[in-house]
């Protein structure tokens, strides 16, 4: 039964690898590597400035966050296996006429992507951190324990959310009701003993303390909430046929005032009815950036005034670019290529979707200032983040086209991304650290995004649609 | 007579595989015009190019007087299109899809001509159903009506007759018969040999990328020899060298 497993890995390397080449697919984890090597130099300078616990705190929030993002596994189920995932049909699609069960099917096809990210992602960045460590004058043992946790929360993040999203998809109540009951405990806690919550996460007790009990358990905690997450997962029964009362024409009517009013439409009916609108607002967007909230308020004492809003909001950006991806996630080019539809047209109306997600970090921003008691920070802080995640939209826009969950592991598509980024975070956190108001200058922003919407379109024009 | 489609040398790679290789074909207008060819050999990849779908590695196409290189989506806005694979967007229903490409293809008064639709070819209790609930042959009817609801000059379909039962396979023979002596034009991919000897009038075989042949049907009837039969014999024959 392995084979099935074996096999799954092999379709997701050459999903990437047909769509960019293998060389440029097996950089990815190199990549980070070496970021991760080099960014060990600066820790002994950033220590001068930060007390060394914090960092740790910092990363493993990070890895926590990205685990939370990728995990959102319950909400795919049913796409998965039917094959409605935009691009390919998958093998766990064509698995299905195989004696397999379909629980089956799904945990291999989940646990092969929790591989993949683990191949990605985590392993890379810990070895880079640990072969950096002799330099550093971190011993060893410390670095691959860090290696541990980090995987650790990895996959909390993961298993949590993985958990919690099928959850959701057999019963909204029952998540509501885990969700309160969640923070009740959280809050019936720092009530006690005033600690904040984030210190008590498992993977970081063992980077201060290791212990074996402690470890075992936190396996035993991850086991539990994967198994239970897969028993819940509950394939479509085939055969049901849903019905819905024609709102093409209303919600049309009321998109009237955007530049591509029919597919705009198309595009929210898709995302409400399948459910990723929601789902992904709460799993992909809310929960992720209220557990980084809770591990930069650690941060609060270390920072300028107001620079836990500004960080907070610049975060918020960086995640809500991702919506990009979310638009993008169910539809591929195909069913467009009957119609008199240019790729360029369909990005266009993807960003303007996208623009109108943009209320949800707005919100999130503003919601996170006025219970941070900041609210005279609060529009500069909106400003700021909007004014990134559009940013980063373009640049995703520029570089990926329709495909941004695929051609990010295209080393120099994330190269790039990075580098675009980055530079742009790293000036405005800093131009919003030294005065509150100076946020509003990243409404500059809007030239170079303007200018890359622009080369998004000619670009994605003259290359065949598709890839695979 | 006028000419709605032509090829000159067309050629299409991927990578090292030639999916078509220097094919020069004419289409007039008022043809029902059948592309014939075994798996592989290319006919998907003719009606893409010639469609805009996918880009030209050689040789030339003209669509109804446009160059497909260069109006790629002035071609496919005069043109009705049934692909080989591709089926309407899952969340939506029937009526919607529909509405969608009449609001894409800006075609005025929908809901009449829709609901024609839905009659003639059989499926009006599905019209509120999520496409991705539909049976493969309702997908196949919705986007057959997809292609023809603003009655286009050409229609090109991909496996026209693919995925319906037999009563249906005869209403859109029918159609089809129809629609060309209006003066319209349909090119057909197609491996029902039958089907394309009772309804074409021209038509051309490719062989591994390669036209061996195209001409009239009439031309095989006028000496006696079936469709079928003569399909058969060229491909084998080209095969062997
Ligand atoms: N996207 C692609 N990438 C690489 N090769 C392709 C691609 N699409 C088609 N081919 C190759 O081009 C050739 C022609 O394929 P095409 O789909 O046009 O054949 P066809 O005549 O439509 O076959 P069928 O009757 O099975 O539908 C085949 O060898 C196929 O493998
Ligand atoms: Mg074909």
């Amino acid at each position: 039964m392995f084979e099935l497993f074996t096999n799954m890995v092999k379709e997701e390397w050459r999903v990437h690898s047909t769509m960019f080449g293998s060389l440029s697919f097996a950089l990815f984890p190199v990549m980070i590597f070496a970021i991760a090597f080099m960014g060990s130099f600066l820790i002994p300078l950033i220590q001068s400035t930060l007390p060394a616990g914090n960092l740790t705190l910092i990363v493993h929030g990070t890895y926590l966050m990205l685990g939370i993002m990728v995990g959102g596994f319950g909400l795919l189920g049913n796409e998965v296996m039917n094959r409605r995932f935009g691009q390919a049909s998958l093998l766990a699609y064509s698995s299905r006429s195989l004696p397999l069960s379909e629980k089956f099917i799904f945990a291999n096809f989940v646990i092969k992507d929790t591989v993949y990210y683990f191949f990605l992602w985590v392993l890379p960045f810990g070895l880079g951190y640990v072969l950096a460590s002799p330099y550093i004058g971190v011993p060893p043992g410390d670095a691959l324990l860090l290696l541990l946790t980090l995987t650790l929360s990895f996959l909390f993040g993961l298993c949590g959310v993985f958990f919690l999203s099928a959850v959701y998809i057999r019963s909204r109540p029952a998540l509501l009701l885990i969700l309160v009951a969640l923070c009740a405990g959280v809050a019936g806690l720092v009530l006690m003993t005033g600690v904040n919550p984030v210190l008590l996460f498992p993977p970081l007790l063992l980077t201060s303390a290791f212990s074996w009990a402690n470890f075992l358990i936190s396996c035993g905690v991850l086991a539990l909430l994967f198994g239970i997450a897969i028993l819940l997962f509950n394939p479509e029964p085939v055969g049901s046929e849903k019905r819905f009362k024609d709102s093409f024409a209303p919600l049309m009517r009321r998109f009237s005032f955007l530049p591509n009013p029919p597919l705009a439409t198309k595009d929210s009916l898709d995302l409400y009815r399948s459910g990723s609108l929601v789902g992904q607002t709460i799993f992909s967007f809310l929960l992720p950036l209220a557990v980084i909230w809770f591990f930069l308020s650690l941060l609060g004492p270390f920072l300028p005034p107001h620079g836990l809003l500004f960080l907070v909001a610049v975060t918020t950006g960086v995640i809500g670019s991702t919506m990009y991806t979310w638009v993008t996630m169910f539809d591929s080019f195909g069913p467009y290529g009957c119609l008199p539809v240019a790729v360029s047209t369909l990005i266009a109306s993807k960003l303007t979707t996208f623009a109108i997600l943009q209320v949800i970090p707005a919100a999130f921003i503003a919601v996170v200032a006025l219970l941070s008691g900041e609210a005279a920070c609060l529009f500069p802080a909106v400003v700021l983040g909007i004014c990134i995640s559009f940013y980063a939209a373009g640049i995703m826009a520029w570089l990926c086209g329709l495909s941004p969950n695929v051609l990010v592991y295209d080393v120099k598509v994330l190269f790039v991304f990075l580098i675009l980024v980055g530079i742009v975070l790293a000036i405005f956190t800093a131009i919003a650290f030294a005065n509150p108001y100076f946020a509003f200058s990243a409404v500059i922003l809007v030239i170079p995004t303007w200018l890359m919407i622009r080369r998004a379109k000619v670009r994605w024009d003259s290359v065949d649609p598709g890839g695979f | 007579m006028e000419v709605v489609l032509e090829t000159k040398d067309l050629t299409k790679n991927y990578g090292e595989v030639i999916a078509v290789s220097k094919v020069s074909l004419r289409v007039e207008k008022s043809a029902l015009f059948g592309l014939l060819g075994p798996n592989g050999s290319g006919k998907t990849t003719m009606i893409k190019m010639l469609t805009g779908q996918t880009s030209l590695t050689g040789g030339s196409a003209t669509v109804l007087g446009i160059d497909v290189t260069r109006d790629p989506i002035g071609v496919r806005r005069q043109v009705g299109i049934i692909p080989e694979q591709e089926t309407p967007p899952s969340f939506l229903t029937a009526i919607e899809y529909l509405k969608f490409v009449a609001a894409v293809r800006n075609i005025p008064d929908i809901e009449t001509k829709a609901d024609w639709w839905f009659d003639f070819l059989d499926f009006a209790d599905k019209k509120n159903v999520l496409c991705k609930d539909l049976s493969r042959g309702t997908r196949q009817k919705l986007m057959f009506t997809q292609a023809f609801i603003h009655e286009p000059a050409l229609a090109l379909i991909d496996e026209p007759l693919i995925n319906f039962d037999p009563i249906m396979q005869d209403v859109v023979k029918d159609y089809l018969s129809g629609y060309v002596r209006k003066g319209r034009t349909i090119f057909i991919s197609t491996h029902i040999l039958e089907v394309a000897e009772e309804i074409c009038s021209g038509f051309a075989i490719l062989h591994k990328g390669k036209l061996l042949h195209t001409g009239p049907v009439a031309e095989l009837t006028g000496r006696n020899e079936h469709l079928p039969s003569f399909f058969l014999s060229l491909v084998r024959k080209d095969r062997n060298v």
